[in-house]
């Protein structure tokens, strides 16, 4: 019963923290690291498919799933370097909202992915989420602490929700059943996005 | 005095789960939230929306395996059909009628206890699940948060179904199953009415 209203809290604070966490960047003072470190938190949109991500990493069981807290930060960290060189392609807010649907789609059909699919889209998904944050930056930003922190909360993040879904899983059949509804819930909703941007283009 | 506090844990995940609350509402101009809250109220807002829901719910509840677990992962995806027609602006003919009428047939099947085979009852939640969800998508463009809304809406319509299927859990019991019967009678009763309002007889 502990552990489990533990599991809660945590899920509860890491759903709710989002929300509060949408302050002016320019006027936070808290330091360029904790800029960064916020920015993602900013928008749904980065943390949507994170948590699916993560819950679609559980789904292939704790041995497979381990890879994607390496992985994913490090795709994030370098999608950040390299939006200091190059330009955000001009598909870059499609292929986001198309990481919400699919990774909301395979957590709906809770499916087994090879490991290589998987690492695939942790990959393209820090790679362009870096790319977006670092796109944030403006020329007083401290390049460093800002991306040090935008790798920080990604690995933060993708380690607590991947770890809380593989607890999460153990124990009553309808635990997986909620993930799933709760996958096909990201899926419905990048969907609609998508066919939003389709008729006029999403900012972000 | 020890014994007024039954779980220290239980208190530490209420405390820490309700402070982030108070600030979300508290900047209602910012993007995300408005979206969110504008998209939650969405379904709850209209009355025969969230009673076809809860009816869905109810009804997936009534039919039990596997029909209460294919309900809650699929409804989604095909809403969010319904929602992409909205928001190309493809017209679909009599939307509030069809949502009044989903209201009458969804409460009339949990107030017959109708258990008719799964793809029936599958074909007919998703017709009206399409409705619902053009409804709730057409406003999408307008939001101020496209993202938040649908989390929003989405969300709502989700936690509709989940209190229906445990208000449902009481068909375990024979009286229990009555009262989930007289719901669906309500919910069948309050569709009559919205129909009968969308089409021009009630003010």
């Amino acid at each position: 019963m502990k552990r489990w209203l533990r599991l809660l809290a945590a899920a509860a604070a890491l759903a709710l923290a989002p929300t509060a966490a949408h302050a002016h960047l320019v006027d936070t003072r808290l330091g360029d690291f904790y800029s960064g470190a916020l920015h993602p938190l900013t928008d749904l949109q980065q943390v949507l498919p994170w948590m699916a991500l993560a819950v679609l990493a559980a789904f292939q069981g704790a041995q497979r799933a381990r890879w994607i807290i390496l992985v994913f930060p490090l795709a994030l960290a370098v999608g950040g370097v390299a939006s200091l060189y190059v330009p955000l392609p001009a598909f870059a807010p499609f292929l986001g909202l198309a990481l919400v649907a699919v990774t909301g789609l395979a957590v709906a059909a809770a499916a087994r992915l090879p490991l290589g699919v998987l690492l695939a889209i942790a990959v393209v998904m820090g790679l362009l989420h870096g790319a977006q944050n670092g796109a944030a930056m403006v020329a007083t930003t401290d390049r460093v602490l800002f991306l040090s922190g935008m790798t920080a909360i990604g690995y933060g993040v993708i380690t607590l929700a991947t770890g809380s879904a593989i607890a999460f899983l153990h124990g009553a059949a309808w635990r997986p059943i909620a993930l799933r509804a709760g996958g096909s819930w990201v899926a419905a909703v990048g969907i609609m996005v998508l066919g939003l941007n389709l008729v006029r283009p999403v900012a972000g | 005095m020890k014994r007024l506090v039954p779980n220290t844990t239980a208190l530490m995940a209420f405390l820490f789960a309700a402070i982030p609350l108070a600030p979300a509402f508290a900047h209602t101009g910012t993007g995300v939230s408005l979206g969110l809250l504008s998209g939650f109220m969405h379904p709850l807002s209209g009355a025969d929306h969230l009673v076809a829901m809860v009816a869905v719910g109810l009804w997936g509840a009534q039919l039990g395996n596997p029909a209460i677990w294919v309900l809650p992962v699929t409804f989604p995806l095909v809403m969010a059909v319904g929602g992409l027609l909205g928001v190309l602006g493809v017209p679909l003919p009599a939307v509030e009628p069809v949502i009044a009428v989903s209201g009458i047939a969804l409460g009339l099947m949990v107030a017959l206890s109708a258990r008719p085979p799964l793809w029936v009852a599958a074909v007919m939640v998703g017709v009206f699940a399409i409705f619902h969800g053009y409804a709730h998508g057409r406003e999408l463009p307008e939001a101020a948060d496209a993202v938040a809304y649908a989390v929003g809406f989405v969300g709502a319509t989700g936690l509709l179904h989940l209190s229906g299927i445990l208000i449902g859990v009481l068909v375990g019991w024979e009286a229990g199953a009555r009262v989930v019967r007289a719901c669906g009678a309500a919910i069948g009763c309050v569709g009559v009415y919205f129909l009968l309002a969308a089409v021009g007889v009630i003010e």
